[in-house]
């Protein structure tokens, strides 16, 4: 916790659920985090648009890390996907910083997320390579393209699951199985 | 977001553009093809009501007469006809397929080509992207799947039943913006033999799989199977009764 750099994060992070993105100062960050302007400064020279990204480049990893730590140790890519969806899904619904930014502030944040989200396009498809791998991709498919595809469609269905209920299990099931998987994987059934 | 104005005789080469407005253009049409001449060259933030009577050769006060919510109503006005424009162009290439796999390729290059093309959306994405990627995201893209579902499932109606016309033209939109809004290296949707090759790759057997019973069930069929995805001639044809040969 003595690294200054994640302790200005940390404190800016409270400042914006308090105030908001577009509200929140570098001078707000420092009182918070205990320290001067100019310490703020040295970490974040590009000032409140770098440190506002930066929370927000921060808080997007985060969720990551805590998706990839719910579904690693799955025993298939099924389960990998099935659990990671209503997961993410469970998990951004409950993010009450999330949910108020989104409210308020919807055209300062979904740019910013957007950047994010397709950075993380490929941290997913990497995640996945070993998953396919073991599994083995449907003839015709090459396994990064399976895995690019799927990263894209997990973004879209956690954002805006749009007429699917992610709260289902049988429903999460079913479309893991059909949009998500019917594709990409070797037919194991199959002689 | 008004279906009810399409206007499906237009030529699909007409549809990308606009045609220049005269004197005799009723002034309402001025003002939204002004507005969106405007748009396509100095983006949303910038233009006044000035600049868009200027461009349709009329006074503010005109403008106003025809827009009493000034410049949020002829902007709402100019999204209306672009998303109008946008599905009619869609609805000529979908209405012209042959089969499941061609309508959905038709679509989907359609509508990517469509959104890349567009001389004012591509001018925004450039300089105020947050207007355009603020509707991509979370409650607002459920909404653009929404409306998008529902002017395109009829299409797929031909081949597939409403509930899974409406899935699979939810999935398509999805898919098509993810493209979009994210490119990937080596895809280029407004090319229909590279969005061929993604419907047949992950769509179509998603398809299939939406029809079948749960894996493990004992009713599989041989004849439903995903089977040799090299050979494409026939593949479409063998894996579900949606194609041309049982269609017509």
């Amino acid at each position: 916790m003595d690294d200054p750099r994640q302790r200005i994060l940390e404190a800016t992070y409270v400042c914006v659920a308090r105030w908001g993105l577009s509200k929140t100062t570098i001078e707000d960050a420092a009182r918070e985090a205990g320290l001067s302007r100019a310490t703020v400064y040295r970490y974040f020279p590009g000032g409140r648009d770098e440190l506002i990204d930066a929370v927000v480049s921060w808080q997007h990893l985060l969720f990551f890390v805590r998706l990839y730590e719910e579904v690693h140790g799955s025993a298939s890519l099924e389960e990998v996907l099935e659990r990671g969806l209503v997961f993410a899904r469970r998990t951004l619904l409950e993010h009450e910083v999330l949910q108020k930014v989104l409210d308020t502030e919807p055209d300062v944040l979904m740019p910013k997320l957007t950047v994010e989200s397709n950075r993380t396009v490929g941290l997913i498809a990497g995640f996945l390579v070993p998953y396919l791998h073991d599994q083995g991709v449907a003839e015709g498919v090459a396994v990064p393209e399976a895995a690019d595809f799927l990263a894209r469609m997990i973004l879209s269905y956690i954002s805006s699951p749009g007429h699917w209920d992610l709260g289902d299990p049988e429903q999460v099931a079913t479309l893991v199985r059909t949009e998500l998987l019917a594709g990409v994987v070797a037919d194991r059934t199959a002689p | 977001m008004t279906v009810a104005r399409l206007e499906l005789v237009r030529e699909p080469g007409d549809v990308a553009g606009w045609e220049p407005s005269t004197r005799d253009t009723p002034v309402r049409v001025r003002v939204i093809d002004g507005a969106l001449a405007c748009i396509a060259r100095h983006g949303v933030a910038k233009i006044t009501l000035d600049d868009v009577a200027r461009e349709a050769q009329c006074s503010r006060a005109t403008v106003y007469r025809a827009f009493p919510g000034g410049k949020d109503g002829v902007l709402r006005a100019v999204v209306d006809t672009e998303v109008s424009r946008f599905f009619s162009a869609l609805a000529l290439r979908m209405g012209a397929a042959a089969d499941l796999e061609d309508v959905l390729v038709a679509g989907m290059t359609e509508a990517a080509t469509q959104v890349i093309d567009h001389q004012a959306l591509g001018l925004l994405l450039r300089i105020e992207p947050e207007l355009v990627l603020s509707q991509l995201a979370f409650a607002r893209m459920d909404e653009v799947l929404a409306v998008t579902c529902t002017f395109t499932a009829p299409f797929l109606g031909r081949w597939l039943d409403q509930a899974e016309s409406k899935r699979v033209a939810e999935w398509a939109a999805r898919i098509v913006i993810s493209y979009l809004v994210c490119p990937a290296e080596g895809v280029d949707l407004t090319d229909s033999t590279e969005v061929r090759r993604l419907v047949r790759l992950f769509v179509l057997p998603g398809i299939r799989a939406l029809r079948e019973p749960r894996r493990g069930g004992d009713a599989r069929d041989e004849t439903c199977r995903v089977g040799d995805r090299t050979s494409n001639a026939s593949y479409s044809n063998r894996i579900m009764p949606i194609t041309k040969g049982e269609a017509s």
